[in-house]
């Protein structure tokens, strides 16, 4: 017994191990290296140590990061709210007996397995002011030209249409198999009792789809917290910084002005933002549910 | 009993091993990796075979090509750093030089060869490959900035010339914008490269030379373009915009697709040119230099330099050099060297060494080439000190959003002087992240 004991420790170890080197190593180290000034260059044993001075200079002086804050938090709540409805939208659709069901969900989900730097350079094409197709329609419906991904008020919201358009189809394949868990003895009675299909998807549906909702939500925001390789190749952040994100500013930080100690100190600023909305969503789905 | 004859060859082997030993010794196998971001198949090709002719006469030594694109060659040189498998040999862009230096990530040039560098190349290049007093690598490729404009273009809106001032500048570049009937804008009299640091910030430092201007104080403590000379350039942006003449809608990309009347360009797009069906590289890309500004007196211009360096770390840094040098080395009198002939053969770029730039003389002398061959006897190299990447990049931000409507000359100044100041002061104080 004891020896078997011994070699379930030992497999539980490897996992462990695995944790800690590549998982929580490096968020320790660059917890380390965001106290410090750091080019990656410099040997890291030679790195001066600064103290707090980069969490300073990035709330207390640095312009970009709030814009770029800013703009990430925008284009979360964009993407996630739409993301949440559209795909709840799409699945409850797709739940009936449409014709071509299989063809529709394999149509929603092709987006999802395209690579985002793909999207974005189709994207930009599409949005183009002068032969982009969008705007070509906007001609045909005699509504003026915009300039989309040239203009900074307008910038941010294209990007999230292209990230709703990528990721919707993930979430409705979701939503999907939280609706087919659902016990159709439910909406029999609901229907023996004369319920509607509103009062049947208020009453039934969206009760029972909260732990789905609720995985939909936090894994769509922090994934959406972390947005960078659509804005990296649409956008780079222009015009003007109107689409530079938290990570994207990070990136650039690190690897093109060397200063990987602020760089780290966004890192983890933005790791404890994420973490705090995560536990506030998980309270507020918790609470509700347990309600 | 061991007869005397084996016993004497015996001892004659040993003595010839032993006085084998120092050259075998020196034929120990050497591994060298290069990195460059000349990753395009046709380069790619000019550049091994290159490397297959050194090793051909060093069989000792074997020469791994690493490319990356140019967007990631400083995250590579960097993280590559980090991980401790640096290459041997970078090809890299001088702005990088204070951070790369002030690291210890370079090693120091054998003092012979920097020697044959100060002598051999041109002025420019020196200063470009130099940072505090001290040559870092031998200068590859220069560039510099001049106006590319469409003759075509330009005649269909009736000039035969292109601008020599700023005012005319605004007034050929509004002549040649055009719209269709559903408000597209189909071709566009001057256009800028956003979305870049280098294609939005380097056409404004030619300006701005050209307006008389200075970029950064004589000791670079704080940046100089908050005057009257900057503005001025700033201005000449917003009268591009306000009179037509610049619509960022159009790129500067599409020059090559004949829809740009102007753009300030370096000399290395000639080999896009050259093979763009839109526009005719022979007879309608014309090359003039940068139009004067009101404060200006004459016509100036901005230059850059390439250079190839060796790794502090490197074990086989006399190897690297050897290398290094035997690229850039003249093959006889007269001829160019193998670097000389890949930059202007395969890259269309001007080779910074002057048996190269004498060499190519005549290829270097087409319509395109020679204005920028003459530049760089008068061109500004761009200043290399710390901070100069992060201010760049500020600056591009700030004139991106004049061109899109959110800042004005003045508020851009008024902005970037004290954040560019900052910087410079942060990296003089070694503090910052």
């Amino acid at each position: 017994m004891r020896r078997r004991m011994i070699w379930g420790y030992v497999f539980i170890a490897i996992p462990i191990l695995w944790l800690l080197v590549f998982s929580l190593g490096p968020i320790l180290f660059s917890g380390w290296v965001s106290l410090h000034r750091w080019d990656m260059i410099t040997p890291v044993a030679e790195m001066p140590y600064t103290g707090l001075e980069n969490y300073d200079y990035i709330f207390t002086r640095d312009n970009v990061f709030p814009k770029a804050l800013g703009n990430t938090f925008l284009f979360a709540i964009g993407g996630v709210t739409t993301n949440v409805v559209l795909g709840l939208a799409f699945a409850l659709l797709l739940n009936t007996k449409i014709r071509g069901r299989t063809l529709w969900r394999v149509l929603y989900f092709l987006p999802v397995i395209t690579a985002p730097l793909a999207l974005g350079v189709i994207f930009a094409f599409m949005f183009n002011r002068n032969y982009g197709v969008i705007n070509n329609l906007l001609v045909v419906l005699n509504l003026p030209r915009q300039g989309f991904l040239n203009d900074p008020n307008q910038a941010m919201f294209v990007l999230i249409a292209i990230a709703v358009y990528q990721y919707v189809g993930y979430y409705i394949v979701i939503y999907l198999a939280g609706l087919q868990d659902i016990p159709q003895d439910y909406y029999d009675a609901a229907r023996v009792d004369g319920a509607s299909y509103w009062q049947e998807l208020w009453y039934i549906t969206l009760p029972l789809l909260r732990p789905v909702m609720l995985f939909i939500i936090v894994t769509n925001t922090i994934g959406a917290l972390q947005v960078f390789d659509l804005v990296f190749a649409t956008t780079g952040g222009a015009p003007a910084n109107s689409t530079m994100t938290v990570v994207l500013y990070m990136y650039n930080t690190a690897f093109k002005y060397s200063r990987m100690g602020r760089a780290s100190a966004m890192a983890f600023v933005l790791f404890g933002i994420i973490l705090l909305i995560t536990i506030v969503q998980l309270r507020l789905f918790r609470d509700r549910t347990t309600a | 009993m061991l007869s005397k004859r084996p016993v004497a060859v015996l001892l004659i082997l040993a003595v010839l091993l032993a006085g084998l030993a120092p050259g075998v010794m020196a034929q120990e196998p050497i591994k060298l990796t290069v990195l460059t971001h000349w990753g395009e198949e046709r380069l790619l090709v000019a550049q091994q075979a290159m490397i297959d002719e050194y090793v051909a006469a060093h069989p000792n030594v074997s020469i791994e090509l690493q490319t990356v694109p140019f967007e990631e060659l400083l995250t590579r040189i960097v993280t590559s750093r980090t991980a401790g498998t640096s290459p041997d040999i970078y090809h890299i862009y001088n702005l990088w030089l204070p951070e790369f230096t002030n690291g210890g990530l370079l090693a120091p040039m054998p003092e012979d060869l920097a020697a044959w560098v100060s002598e051999n190349a041109a002025a420019t290049s020196v200063v470009g490959v130099t940072y505090n007093d001290q040559l870092w690598g031998v200068p590859t490729e220069v560039n510099t900035y001049l106006l590319l404009y469409n003759k075509r273009l330009l005649a269909e809106a009736g000039y035969s010339e292109p601008p020599k001032t700023f005012e005319e500048l605004v007034e050929i570049a509004s002549a040649i914008t055009k719209k269709d009937e559903t408000g597209a804008v189909t071709q566009t009299g001057f256009a800028a490269i956003t979305g870049w640091d280098s294609g939005v910030v380097h056409p404004f430092m030619a300006l701005l030379y050209s307006n008389g201007g200075e970029y950064f104080n004589e000791d670079f403590t704080e940046v100089a373009f908050g005057n009257q000379a900057g503005l001025e350039v700033f201005q000449l942006y917003q009268d591009l915009l306000d009179s037509g003449g610049m619509d960022t809608s159009i790129s500067g990309w599409d020059f090559p697709n004949g829809t740009v009347g102007m753009i300030i360009m370096a000399n290395w797009w000639r080999a896009t040119l050259r093979a763009s069906e839109n526009i005719d590289y022979e007879t309608e890309v014309g090359v003039a230099p940068i139009p004067v500004g009101p404060s200006g007196t004459e016509s100036s211009t901005l230059a850059y330099n390439w250079l190839w360096s060796v790794d502090a770390n490197s074990p086989n840094q006399e190897a690297a050099w050897d290398f290094v040098e035997w690229m850039n080395t003249p093959r006889g009198e007269g001829e160019p060297s193998p670097m000389g002939n890949f930059l202007v053969n395969e890259l269309g770029a001007i080779p910074s060494l002057l048996p190269d730039q004498a060499a190519f003389a005549e290829d270097l002398g087409d319509h395109f080439l020679a204005p920028f061959v003459a530049s760089t006897a008068y061109a500004r190299q761009e200043p290399v000190i710390g901070g100069s990447q992060e201010i760049k990049s500020l600056l591009q931000v700030e004139i991106e959003s004049l061109f899109t409507g959110m800042t004005d000359p003045q508020s851009l100044i008024d902005y970037v002087v004290p954040e560019a100041n900052a910087i410079l002061e942060e990296f003089r104080a070694g503090a910052g992240g």
